[in-house]
């Protein structure tokens, strides 16, 4: 005979439908501590960062006449502008290409049902140094490395995407369902096999879909790095700044802000279709 | 002549169609200090079909994972298809494994592979260095093409598994089995996802290739109509216990009440 499942008395459960079916739900204790530890974590924040509403509202004129001043956009130089902005995309494009590659092979030993422990714990390890360094500090060591250029910012940019997805793709393979996994180990299959057959497609929308995201992010993140000379637009952007050369300036600003949002777009299409 | 000389000498060397595949004696498992089978006899024959009835946690599924060293189990006697499987270890175990094909309740298909992708992972354990570089021989690809074809949905061969209902996704599963080239398949709850009217047909199915292939067909079942009708033989279980064992017309309401309790909740 299966056992009856303790039940609460019938006072405790009339008193738990009538809380229920009251219009204000009032939160746990659970909730009100993490509401209170909340408001206690911004109100520090605020307080240890300098953030002051009326310094931003007396500055507001300041901005103001700044942007008046990068008006009107001279699109003299255009040509450069697309040449230097089509290096940038090309840097995205092998740098997104070469850091998923190898950002797949590392969550493979980051993925905890596919990895043994100390794989686990040490790709964990590693992963988190490498998210934990900004991509500039990475691009000012490769341009010391290599020299001044693109490839010192590609090979940036794959260091900076196994950081930003590493860990994204071996959490996709940790979601995978693992019915199928072990119908293929009853059958047989090599751990590999389990792998290549079972864990990777059943991940991959979500990895295609993350991958897309990342160069989103690398194209952004390509066009900053020229301010360490690791090339693509940001040199140029630079030295429009200094040289105070603000109708230049602002038209590769606008050129950016299209590129961005071309490829946005685009990479939004292509998820929605795969997902 | 030669050819028919050896033949005949194939024939002779061939075991009698009635020696069982798996031959278990008192067979134990516990985890820690539950006991989930209790000194389990059963044998299951070339061609027949085999019902293991009983409640959930009656020891039917603890029972097939120890067939395939899934379960720590201790026995006087545990033989699957010639081989003990309590000696077996790494590569031995694996090419064991390989031997037994598994049906399961949840059908376990990788959903977005094809169906017939899925078909051919069944052959993955002797799918040889071609496999390396991630394919399948044309050979490989037909036999699962034919495998597909016989479970009577060669026509859905490209679909993705998830867009295949129950039934024809347990057909692929089935299919995926028998890719194994098995020597047994155990079935675990292979209908309980699935309707009545299915699930006759997937049993019927089971059946078929039990004869065509002259390998035991192991299924657990929760239903007594679906064991009356389908099997040959059925094996109850109670509390890690053998309280049935015979042939399914013997199968009479009492002994399935032996099997289920006085509460009797055993569908119709």
């Amino acid at each position: 005979m299966p056992e009856a499942p303790t039940r609460p008395s019938p006072a405790d459960a009339t008193k738990d439908e009538l809380r229920l079916t009251r219009a204000v739900q009032v939160p746990g204790v659970g909730g009100l501590a993490g509401v209170v530890a909340v408001i206690a974590i911004v109100a520090w924040s605020v307080a240890g960062s300098d953030f002051s509403i009326e310094r931003f509202v007396t500055g507001m004129p300041r901005m103001g006449e700044f942007l008046v001043r990068l008006w009107p956009p001279d699109f003299g130089r255009f040509g450069l502008i697309v040449e230097l902005l089509i290096e940038t995309l090309q840097m995205a494009v092998v740098g997104t290409l070469i850091g998923a590659v190898l950002s797949l092979f590392l969550s493979f030993a980051a993925a905890s049902n596919i990895s043994p422990p100390w794989l686990y714990a040490s790709s964990r390890f590693v992963l988190n140094v490498l998210r934990s360094i900004p991509e500039l500090i990475f691009a000012l060591m490769f341009v010391s490395a290599v020299g001044l250029g693109p490839f010192a910012g590609i090979l940036a940019l794959v260091l900076g995407s196994i950081g930003t997805i590493g860990k994204i793709y071996a959490e996709a393979m940790e979601s995978v369902p693992s019915g199928p996994l072990d119908a293929l180990t009853s059958a047989g299959a090599s751990k590999r096999q389990v792998i290549t057959y079972g864990v990777v497609p059943q991940a991959s929308p979500l990895l295609v879909s993350y991958t897309l995201l990342l160069f989103e992010g690398n194209v952004r993140g390509a066009t900053i790095l020229g301010l360490v000379g690791a090339g693509g637009i940001g040199m140029e952007l630079t030295t429009a700044m200094r040289l105070y050369d603000y109708g230049h300036l602002l038209a590769i600003i606008l050129s950016i802000i299209v590129l961005v949002t071309v490829i946005d777009r685009l990479s939004a299409i292509i998820r929605k279709k795969i997902t | 002549m030669t050819a028919t000389a050896e033949a005949g000498v194939v024939r002779v060397l061939q075991p009698p169609a009635s020696a069982p595949t798996i031959v278990a004696r008192g067979v134990r498992v516990s985890y820690g200090q539950t006991v989930a089978l209790d000194g389990v006899d059963l044998d299951a024959r070339p061609g027949e079909v085999l019902a293991l009835l009983g409640h959930s946690g009656s020891g039917k599924s603890t029972l097939m994972k120890s067939f395939t060293g899934m379960a720590p189990a201790t026995a006087e006697e545990l033989t699957v298809a010639g081989r003990d499987v309590l000696a077996q270890r790494g590569t031995a175990l694996r090419a064991l494994r390989a031997d037994v094909g598994h049906v399961f309740q949840h059908f376990n298909l990788v959903p977005n592979l094809s169906a017939i992708a899925n078909v051919l992972t069944g052959g993955l354990h002797r799918a040889g260095p071609y496999n390396l570089v991630g394919g399948f021989g044309s050979t490989q690809r037909r036999e699962a093409l034919a495998l597909l074809h016989r479970v009577g949905i060669g026509d859905k061969a490209r679909r993705q598994a998830r867009s295949l209902s129950g039934g024809e996704q347990q057909r692929v599963a089935i299919a995926r089995a028998l890719m194994q080239r098995p020597k047994v398949i155990l079935a675990d709850e292979p209908v309980a996802s699935l309707d009545p009217r299915l699930a006759g047909s997937v049993l019927s199915l089971l059946r078929d290739i039990a004869i065509e292939q002259q390998i035991p067909v192991i299924v657990s079942l929760h239903v007594v109509d679906l064991a009356r009708r389908h099997a040959d033989r059925v094996v109850g279980l109670r509390a890690g216990r053998t309280v049935f064992a015979g042939p399914a017309g013997a199968l009479t309401d009492g002994a399935a009440r032996e099997i289920y309790g006085e509460d009797g909740e055993f569908g119709a």
